[in-house]
């Protein structure tokens, strides 16, 4: 069985699409070869002893915060004063349902988490096509492509901050230059234009992910599966949509869930170059989280850190159920 | 078998003792004290500048050391917090008139009245000095080693061009001049309006200028009958004109503008007016694009009553409760706040001096910092108030006003409104104090 007959029956079986090895499909040989060693406490102490650095490592650095975190969420838990720190019940969350902000936040999150991803996917799938092919200087333009990769988020506000700003940014200069403007658009001004600007910012910083993770998929795309599909006469059109993103599908939805959910719980880019504002109009959740921790009240600050966190586990439940249902329709 | 065992277990021994000695602070070795220092407002030239000072007080205090912690300014006082709440590795610290009441009121803050009784320097202090440095209750929390008030940036050129005889003096002064100076297609602009983060303040600054007369100095968001500021008539008159200031002379983006860029806009040359704090004197005489001769620096501007408000900002030193060092850290924070390292530290840092001698220095008579001679000189013209920027609820205040300010210029709000808003909360809030 080659790799190309493992694939077309529908067995993608790694992260990154690539096949499995031929002999575990379908094939229940190996569980019999393997030899059951029976349980005794001395094994079992020993597997415990070696999980136990990882597991207490977890449990004080992860769990132990997320806990104690959390708790706060239930707690009257104001820096400004922690004499009174009593347990206040559901009282966090229902100030938060009551404030209509918290609507246009979430409004806001989704036009920001929709607006980013589609167009980051797109130019991504696109660079990566263009950087798997050879050509003089390739492993140059990778590293300039990834590059903003390696930016810090917030720094790459501050940038985006003064490029946008009207009298003396960048965008308008050129824009005008190029004659498509005669009056500067006050970019960060108005609550559209303010959205529209972190957005591209956005999208500029997250191609290279894309590119990046599209890329090393595209790269274990067989050449012999490439050059079956161009002899059985498929255009690149059909080759593209027909061969390679079914090859490498599981790898663009991991890739999309995980960017969903970094790009939900990224704040830096907002907070760098508009603060969330005019007038609260760009906040997205995670903006608003720390505008809430800003003015000390970690415990209002804490719900909605677990009100981020139910959303995007019923994003990730959703999401992941999709894409089962489209694997078992592929198989 | 058996010695690579022992050897294994003596390693992991070492190791965790190593690990062990690096946490916990050194604090005392051989009867020299180490005082954890930790500061807020921090710059690369101002931490240069403090740690000179402390290199003299070192030497001149063989048995103390002190190790300065400067964390970026974003997370400084969120990280001051966390070293307080834990009670450990400081014993002096920046303490700022916004933080004081949430610090103190955690108890964090050592009441420093007792170690300063005897403290010569009192007497050398300005009164406001002393004012901030002893709460209504008397205790100490911290001694203010400087403060920022407001002047009025302008272009001397531009103003002269116009035909106008000099600066403006009042906020409607400022609204005819600015206006006369906005010119868009030439990127030129009046006012270098705050609409961004802290846009609060200066609308603030307007309306107690309109109140001046009827305004409770202690407390300047209250009127002397103990309604707010924001329920008088004259501050629907403040609005007003602050916020054609805004529409007839200010650029459209200055919604969004905060600090960095009404600086860049005034240095860049592209705004002729700026309401800002003597640090920027230093930054716009840096710039390229205008030269000294194109601008000074005039009096803060009156409301219609000719009287001009000053709300002081201050930060200071003080004393950890927890810190088990509080004599030498009071021995430290009375070096910095009096003679040679006091007038340095301020005059380095472009801050109105706490010292009375001050006054006398050339440094504070000449250029830029005339106008601030000007208004200490003339008290009863320039009235210097206190705000409430030390409530628990101050950065809450903060944000909401911030925010309701960008909904006026955005036309989600009216002036009616806001100052509705602004007058229910503050009587809300001092009804539940």
């Amino acid at each position: 069985m080659t790799k190309l007959d493992n694939v077309t029956k529908g067995h993608p079986s790694t992260a990154t699409g690539a096949p499995g090895p031929a002999v575990a499909v379908g094939s229940a040989e190996p569980r019999s070869i393997r030899r059951r060693r029976a349980f005794t406490v001395r094994r079992g102490a020993t597997m415990v002893a070696f999980m136990a650095p990882a597991v207490l490592f977890v449990a004080v650095f992860i769990y132990y915060p997320m806990v104690s975190g959390s708790q706060m969420a239930f707690r009257n838990w104001n820096l400004n004063n922690l004499t009174d720190t009593a347990f206040v019940g559901f009282k966090n969350f229902q100030t938060i349902f009551a404030d209509a902000t918290f609507y246009t936040v979430l409004g806001n999150t989704v036009v920001w988490v929709v607006a980013s991803i589609v167009p980051q996917f797109v130019i991504g799938f696109a660079i990566a096509l263009f950087l798997r092919r050879t050509f003089p200087f390739r492993g140059l333009y990778q590293a300039l492509i990834f590059f903003p990769w390696a930016i810090s988020g917030f720094l790459i506000g501050i940038l985006f901050r003064w490029m946008f700003n009207s009298e003396f940014g960048v965008i308008n200069d050129l824009l005008s230059k190029a004659g498509i403007i005669h009056s500067p658009i006050p970019w960060l001004a108005d609550p559209k234009t303010a959205m529209v600007a972190v957005i591209i910012a956005n999208v500029w910083y997250g191609v290279t992910f894309f590119a990046i993770i599209i890329l090393a998929a595209l790269q274990s795309v067989p050449d012999e599966m490439l050059e079956a599909a161009a002899l059985d006469g498929a255009g690149k059109a059909r080759t593209l949509f027909q061969v390679i993103v079914p090859y490498i599908r599981i790898t663009l939805s991991l890739t999309v869930l995980l960017r969903v959910i970094w790009i939900f719980n990224f704040p830096d880019i907002i907070y760098g170059m508009t603060g969330g504002g005019p007038a609260n109009q760009t906040h997205i959740v995670t903006t608003w989280m720390i505008a809430t921790t800003q003015r000390g009240d970690y415990g209002q600050a804490s719900a909605l850190g677990l009100i981020v966190v139910g959303l995007l586990v019923l994003f990730s439940i959703f999401f992941l159920t999709a894409s089962r249902e489209k694997k078992g329709d592929l198989s | 078998m058996k010695k690579r065992q022992v050897l294994s277990l003596v390693g992991i021994g070492l190791a965790a003792a190593l690990a062990l000695s690096g946490c916990s602070a050194p604090a005392e070795s051989g009867g020299k004290v180490t005082l954890q220092m930790v500061e807020s407002l921090t710059n690369p030239v101002r931490t240069k500048v403090l740690k000179g000072l402390l290199a003299d007080f070192e030497k001149a205090n063989p048995n103390i050391a002190v190790d300065l912690i400067s964390p970026p300014t974003d997370q400084a006082d969120q990280k001051i917090q966390q070293m307080l709440q834990s009670g450990s590795g400081v014993d002096v610290l920046e303490v700022r008139d916004i933080t004081v009441g949430p610090f103190s009121t955690n108890g964090w803050l050592s009441d420093m009245s007792g170690q300063l009784k005897g403290w010569k320097g009192w007497g050398d202090l300005t009164d406001n000095a002393v004012k901030y440095a002893k709460n209504a209750k008397g205790k100490t929390y911290y001694v203010p080693y400087g403060f920022y008030g407001l002047s009025l940036f302008y272009r001397t050129d531009l103003v002269k061009a116009a035909g106008f005889d000099g600066p403006p003096a009042s906020w409607s002064d400022l609204l005819h001049q600015a206006t006369a100076l906005q010119n868009p297609a030439k990127n030129q602009f009046g006012y270098a309006f705050r609409g961004g983060t802290n846009a609060n303040s200066n609308v603030v600054v307007a309306i107690e200028a309109y109140v001046a007369k009827k305004l409770d100095h202690d407390n300047a968001f209250k009127l002397t009958n103990g309604k707010t500021i924001f329920s008088a008539p004259e501050a629907a008159d403040a609005l007003k004109t602050y916020f054609t200031l805004f529409s007839k002379a200010s650029p459209p983006s200055s919604v969004a503008w905060g600090y960095p860029e009404m600086v860049q806009g005034f240095s860049s040359g592209s705004t002729a007016f700026l309401l800002q704090d003597p640090e920027v004197i230093a930054t716009v005489g840096e710039s390229d694009a205008i030269t000294p001769a194109q601008w000074s620096t005039a009096p803060l501007l009156a409301g219609p009553s000719g009287i001009a408000v000053q709300p002081m900002a201050t930060a200071g030193w003080g004393t950890a409760a927890k810190s088990t060092h509080k004599a030498e850290a009071a021995k430290l924070i009375e070096f910095l706040s009096e003679g040679k390292a006091s007038t340095t530290f301020s005059q380095k840092n472009s801050l109105v001096p706490i010292l009375k001698s001050a006054a006398d220095s050339p440094f504070y008579k000449t250029g830029a910092w005339a106008s601030y001679l000007t208004m200490t000189e003339h008290p009863d013209k320039y009235v210097s108030v206190v705000q409430p920027r030390d409530s628990a609820w101050w950065t809450e205040w903060i944000q909401k006003s911030d925010s309701e300010v960008q909904k006026v210029l955005i036309g989600q709000m009216t002036q009616k409104e806001l100052l509705a808003s602004w007058d229910a909360y503050w009587t809300d809030k001092w009804k539940q104090k």
